[in-house]
Formats: C-alpha cells, structure tokens, sequence
C-alpha cells in the first residue's frame, strides 16, 4: 500500500511538526537564556520580589481586606500605624509612640510619624488618620469585629489619636498592625472615592498598587512609591504577588525561581527543600473540635461538662500530629501555642480512654451516644484531619458523623451558625489568649451564644490588668476554659513557607507566623542577596 | 450560504437566554453567597443579611435575572462584587489568554492528528498500532495530569519553559510561546489522539472503496489520490470530531489554566463561582455561549466546503 509518494508526504509533514516542536522549544529556552523565570509573573532580577499567595484577596480596600497571609496584598501600599516583626515585636511605623491614658485599658493615644504623605499627596496628620479609621468601622470588612468594641476615634491634636473602647481593650498595639485592617491608613482622595481603592491604591506605604498591570485573580502588581517615607526600606522596584492555588505549581514555580516567596504545604516540603528552598515554619493553626452546643440544644449529652471533658481525654494528640503531620505537626491540648502568654504548662487534657468512659457513664452515657459534626474540605483537604478525629472518638463510645462543607468557608461559616451543628471541627488561630477567647466566643465558634460568668470575669480583669498580672489572669482564663470543655484542641500545624535562597530578612514566629515583605525599616523589609 | 448563517444567528439568540437563565438558576442552587465572601468566616448573620439586601441578593430570582438581562442587552454586563472590576473588562482581557490556549491547541491537534491518522491508515502496520497505543494514552491521561508531568521535565529538570505564567503577545511574542507551549501541548494531547483515531477509520474506508482502486488503476499520481480524494473525503467525520473536541477544549482549559496558572476565562469561572461572584459567572457563561455557537457556526461551514451536498440542502 505505501508508495515512495507516500511516505514522501508522511515524513515531509512529519519532520514540520517535529521542526515546530523543537523551534518552539529552542525558542523558548533562548528566551529564557537557559534559566526558567519566564511568564507574567517572571522574577530573576534583584530588584523585584514576586510572591505567591493561595487565593486572591478579599478586597484591595484595606477595609474590607482580610488577615493573615493576605495582609500582604494591603500592607505592601499601605503602611500600619504599629508593625509588627516577624518575631511578633511591635515597631513604630506611622505611629512613633503609644500608650494607654489612665487605668483600665479603655484610652488609648498614639503620636504620627511627621513628614509622611499618601500618594494622592495629602500630608499624614491626625485628622487623615480618624477620617480612614472612621471609615473602615463603617465600610462592613470583615476585619471590623476583631478590633475592639470602639466607642471613638478623635483627633487630639494635629499628631495625636486618641481611641477609646466601650469595654477594657487589652491587644490595642497589635490591632493597629498589619493584621487588623484598622491601623492601614488611607488617603484622603482614597476615601472620597472609595471604588477607587479596588483599581488603585491611595496609602503611604513602601509601594503603589498598579491596577493597570494586574490580573484580578491571577497577578496583583505594585510599584516603588517615590514618596515613601524611608527610601532606603525600598529594596524592590517591583513587586509582584501571584495567585497559584495548586500546591505543585506552587512547588513548580518556586524550584524554577518564578516566584521568590511561597506558601509551603506538608505534601510538598520535602521535594522543595532538596530543591535548595529555604522551608520556614511557624505554629499557625490549633486544630480543634468545637463542643458548640454548650447547652444540649441539638444533642443533650453536651450539655453535661463531663461529657465535653471526656471528649477531650479520647484524642492520641501526639500520635494524631505525627501521623497527620509530620514534622509540620505538634499536639496541642490548650487554647493558645506554647510562647503564647497565658499558656499553661503541663496544662491540657492528656489521653485516658479508661478515664474518658468513666466519665460519660457518670453522665449517665456509658455507652456513647450519636453526634454530628460539621467541617469542611478546604482547608482540611480530603478532611483527612477531620476523619481521624472522628475515629478517636469512636474509642469512647461517640459514633460520629461527619457533614463536609466543600463549597466554600464562607459557606461553612453559614452553616456552623445555623444552630443544627452541635460540634464543629475547625482551627482557631490568635497570638494572644484575648484574641483566641474573642474568637471562640462568637461567629463560628459559638453559634448558641454561650457564655460562662467565669471565665467572663477573669477576662475582664485580665483585659484592664497589664504585666505579670495580666498573665497570670489569662493563665487562670486558659484553665478555666479546660474545665468547660468547650474547644477540644487537638493539634497544631505549622504555616510553611518557601523562600529562594536569595531572599533575606524573612522572619515568622508563633505570634507572628504570617511574614509580609514590608517593614518600616531596611533590616526589616525583605531583600534579594 | 448567508442565509445558513443568518439563520444559525438566529438560532442562537434564545439559546444565549436559556444558557444564561439555566446558569442563573444553578448558582442560586449553590450554598452561600457573594455577602458571605466578602463578610469572611467571621461574620454575623446580621450583616450577611444586612450586605445581602444592599447588593439587591434579597430580590425574587426573576427580578434580579431580568435585571441582569436589561443590563446586558445595553451592553452593561455590571461588575464583579468582588473585585469591582466591570464584567466585560475582565473576561475580554481573559478571553485572549483563553484564545491562546484554544486556537493553537486545536490547530495543533488537527494538524498533528490527521498527519497521523493519514500515516496510520496508509501504512498501516507498526505505525497504526503504535498510533492505537498513543491514542489510547490520550484518551485515558487527563490534561491536567499531563501538564504536571510537561512541567516537571520541561520546567523544573530542563528549565527551557516557565512553569506557570502568561506573557501577552504584545509584550513578547517569543515569550508567548515559551508561556503557551505546554499548556498548548496539553490540551492538544487528547485531540491529537482522538483525531488521529478518526482519521485512521475514515481514511481506511476510503482507501478501501472502488474509486479509489480506479483511480490508482488509471494512473493518478498517489500525493494527488491521497491529498485530493482520500483525505478530502474522509474529512466529513473528522471535521465532526474536530466541532466535540473544540467544544470539550473550552472545557479543558478550566483545568490546564489552573495548572499552569493562567488568567484565562477558566480560572475566572472558577474563583467567580467559589465567590458565588454572579455578574462575573453570567458574563463568562455568555463569552463560553458564544464561543460554542461560533465552533459549531465554524463547523457547518467547513462541511459546506468539504461537502457541496451540505451547502445544496
């Protein structure tokens, strides 16, 4: 069947694919001169810094802009009034001095850096700085509900703020960080159009978000702000963050130097760091399981604290953090992580099955009981951690079942607040025992709204205590809230992250596990070797 | 052969409202919403149901859908809730990243798939069970999977393409290509099997009919038999597979964009619809819409080319 024609024709077309191919290939690696930078978000010079973040940020509006890793997105344009290092020290940084006015925690007043002006060119002054705080109270972020019960925001005089809270606010320096939404400062023509704020950005800080360069969604690009208050804090002329979801695109786009910064995961650690990354690790995230249902409104045996406590003696924390962790993986039987005031040691519940059935048939349950417990898949991937916890309990006699929310936190947060859970499985995550209690007693983590008068009393003294005092307070809090039982905590993974070998000053601790690129001074500002 | 296009115009415009509607309805079947987002995990129902009745999330379901239609007939496709940014902006500035991945992918596929099939069909031998393997391979590999691999040894052992990444042409035409190559090869892989496969079947038919045998009987030179008889009139299934294939591309590029981390239309819809973010998700379903109906306008007339019958009836 094959004539000479034929063939002639079949390896003539052939050897034109096979010439496109290796043109395509040969083409590619001449423009990339052998190295592997390439695409949008290409870094390989020393002046510009390309990060990687898992998701695209909740707004560009500080005020509505989320926390944790994503600070970054906000942080890079816009300075905090307080910064806080990567070791979870407070620094000035648009504020140079601060303090509480009077006792009791309730006054707080800080002084403004001098010579300092927005992009839009406004000069930084008190009245700029009430006018941003003022807004992001009413713009309805999401961060509003972790920065105290604010009674007023008013301008002392021309660089003095005072605030002053409803109740006795004890963590007002690092609400005015990088974290917290509050203490980013916006401009005053940022304010006057706010829509402005999603395109552009209008702050003082080290780099100029450049809308016209960006990619919602795939590539948020910044610019070295000419008018930044401490040039020689400036290392990058770019910086670029890219959104990579995909733990092995992230791993891919690390190794071949694309991106410099990356957000690590337990899976991939070991290949990066044979790859020649530096892997940096923090405690993070203290999973737990919420006892929500304090009151026995869906499912009664909670309503018996030695129920809760018997949970609580059914996990194997250290065999539960190896076997789902690793390395990146600590048991953890309290509220807060270890370095944390009002940590307790030797607190927490140990493993005691005996002593765990001896409980519930006390409580009148000496042969378990059925419970549903709500989670999610997205930050507990497979809800493989989900799943073990469940097993644990299935040793005490509790049958769990697990209802997966996989389309979304916000979702799962919904969910957690329609009162048909009585237990959820999610982790908390606070650099202060005042933060942790805040976020366990609302939203998510208390959708029956419980509150015990005790703990509720030793908080309140704690919170208008300071020193020594006030971590003794927030010892006895953490006990307190042992004895109710109504966080399990389990175990405690760590925030990974991948760092090329180049880039330097990256630091993160178990306060401040989340490192932004941007510091008020050189030494604290990352650089490229 | 106007009239069959205007006619398939025509066709199409109710289809746009069906496709839009049922889209619509599904992302309202979806938990949560838009409020929830942008509130975060913290949030109280009081200002989710507060933000809700703001951005008009409240409203009966056919109110709000043909408010979005009374927009988007004035070419006011609203904006993202999310990021702000308008609808069109966005998925015009994504359908190029999308186009670049399509385009080449299915001219490569083609190409390189009745290049094969032809080989195959009229040699036969080693060559039809070796393009048999391959083709089972391509059926059986997902794209996304072969994307990780192309990376992992183009990428991250040889280094000679990025691993993620987009560069517009306009910026650098070589850099282009460097960011579209694997992403490309990806997506192809199963249409060049799928094509070669066929081809192979349709190009054996032919081969084997009785007008052929005339043909080399009387003397037509092969390049001519093959090039003007047999592949022209084995083209018909081909281009037929050529319209599902496009069609499971478009698809398919949700998926290699998201490992190869590129703005394209795909990982628009995907984080729209995480964010319950509807202009966005309506806007990108209308471009995807569109897309179809232009693949399968393409296709017809391709048949009237190749097939004067088509054009006659």
């Amino acid at each position: 069947m094959g004539s000479t024609a034929t063939r002639s024709v079949v390896r003539r077309t052939t050897a034109v694919l096979a010439a496109s191919a290796i043109s395509a290939v040969g083409l590619a690696a001449c423009t990339n001169g052998g190295g592997a930078a390439g695409g949008s978000g290409g870094g390989g010079a020393s002046d510009s810094l390309t990060m990687q973040f898992a998701g695209p940020p909740v707004s560009m509006d500080p005020a509505k802009a989320g926390n944790g890793g994503s600070a970054a997105f906000v942080s890079l344009a816009y300075d905090p009034l307080i910064y806080q290092t990567g070791e979870g020290k407070l620094v000035p940084d648009l504020a140079t001095k601060w303090q509480y006015v009077g006792t009791g925690n309730k006054v707080f007043e800080f002084d403004l850096r001098h010579g300092v002006t927005f992009t839009d060119g406004a000069k930084l002054d008190a009245a700029a700085v009430v006018a941003s705080m003022r807004y992001f109270l009413k713009a309805g972020g999401g961060l509003v509900g972790n920065v105290g019960s604010i009674d007023a925001v008013t301008a002392v005089d021309d660089d003095t703020v005072r605030i002053t809270y409803k109740q006795p606010y004890p963590i007002a320096p690092e609400s005015l960080t990088q974290f917290f939404g509050i203490g980013n400062i916006i401009g005053p023509k940022g304010l006057a159009d706010p829509k402005s704020l999603l395109t552009s950005s209008d702050g003082t800080g080290q780099y100029v978000y450049d809308g016209a360069k960006s990619v919602s969604g795939n590539r948020y690009a910044y610019k070295r702000n000419p008018k930044y208050f401490a040039p020689s804090a400036q290392h990058f002329k770019n910086v670029s963050i890219r959104i990579i979801g995909d733990p092995n695109a992230v791993l891919s786009a690390a190794r071949t130097g694309q991106v410099q910064f990356a957000s690590g995961d337990p899976q991939t650690a070991a290949a990066a760091k044979k790859a020649g990354l530096t892997v940096q690790t923090a405690p993070f995230f203290n999973w737990s399981l919420m006892l929500a249902d304090r009151k026995g409104t869906v499912l009664k045996p909670l309503a018996d604290s030695r129920v809760r406590q018997a949970i609580s003696l059914a996990f194997d924390r250290k065999t539960l953090a190896s076997a789902l962790g690793g390395r990146f993986a600590s048991p953890s039987g309290q509220l807060v992580l270890p370095g944390i005031p009002g940590y307790v040691k030797g607190g927490g519940y140990d493993y005691d099955v005996a002593k765990a059935k001896k409980l519930l048939a006390a409580a009148g349950y000496p042969h378990g009981f059925k419970m549903t417990v709500l989670t999610q898949s997205l930050i507990d991937p497979n809800t493989k951690y989900s799943q073990a916890f469940a097993n644990a309990l299935n040793a005490i006699g509790i049958d769990v079942k697990l209802k997966v929310e996989s389309t979304g936190i916000a979702q799962f947060a919904a969910d957690s607040q329609s009162k048909k859970y009585p237990a959820v499985i999610f982790p908390t995550a606070g650099s202060t025992l005042y933060a942790t209690s805040a976020q366990i007693s609302s939203g998510l983590f208390n959708p029956f709204k419980s509150a015990d008068t005790q703990v509720d009393h030793i908080l309140a003294t704690a919170n208008a205590a300071t020193g020594t005092k006030q971590e003794q307070l927030y010892e006895q809090a953490n006990s307190r809230y042992a004895d109710l039982a109504w966080v399990v905590p389990i175990m405690s993974t760590l925030n990974i992250h991948y760092l090329a070998s180049d880039l330097k000053n990256v630091t993160s601790s178990t306060i401040n596990p989340n490192p932004i690129p941007t510091g008020p001074t050189s030494e604290l500002s990352w650089a490229r070797k | 052969m106007l009239r069959v296009i205007g006619h398939r115009l025509l066709v199409s415009i109710p289809l746009l409202f069906i496709v839009t509607f049922a889209v619509f309805g599904l992302e309202s079947l979806i938990p949560g919403n838009a409020a929830q987002t942008i509130l975060g995990e913290n949030a109280t129902p009081a200002a989710v149901a507060q933000l809700n009745t703001q951005m008009g999330l409240n409203d009966p379901f056919f109110e709000r859908y043909a408010h979005w239609v009374g927009h988007a007939v004035t070419g006011n496709f609203g904006s993202s809730v999310i990021s702000g940014a308008p609808v069109w902006t966005s998925v015009v500035t994504r359908l190029g990243v999308t186009m670049s991945l399509l385009i080449p992918s299915l001219v490569l596929a083609a190409v390189a798939g009745v290049v094969l099939g032809m080989a195959s069909a009229v040699r036969g031998g080693w060559l039809a069970r070796l393009i048999d393997v391959v083709s089972l391979l391509g059926f059986a590999l997902p794209s996304f999977w072969v994307g990780l691999i192309l990376v992992s040894i183009f990428a991250v052992k040889l280094g000679v393409l990025p691993a993620t990444g987009y560069t517009p042409l306009g910026t650098s035409p070589s850099e282009w290509i460097a960011s579209i190559t694997l992403p490309v090869v990806a997506l192809s892989l199963y249409g060049i099997t799928a094509i070669a496969k066929q081809t192979r079947d349709s190009a054996s038919e032919v081969l084997d009919s009785d007008y052929i045998r005339f043909l080399r009987a009387n003397g037509v030179p092969e390049r001519s038999v093959l090039l003007k008889h047999v592949l022209r009139n084995s083209s018909i299934p081909v281009a037929t597979s050529l319209g599902l294939i496009s069609i499971g591309a478009l698809g398919g590029t949700v998926f290699i964009e998201n490992v190869f981390v590129l703005p394209g239309l795909g990982s628009l819809a995907t984080q729209a619809t995480l964010d319950h973010d509807i202009p966005v998700i309506l806007g990108v379903a209308l471009c995807f819409t569109l897309a179809v109906i232009a693949i399968n306008l393409v296709i017809d007339l391709i048949y009237g080319l190749l097939n004067p019958k088509v054009r006659v009836s």
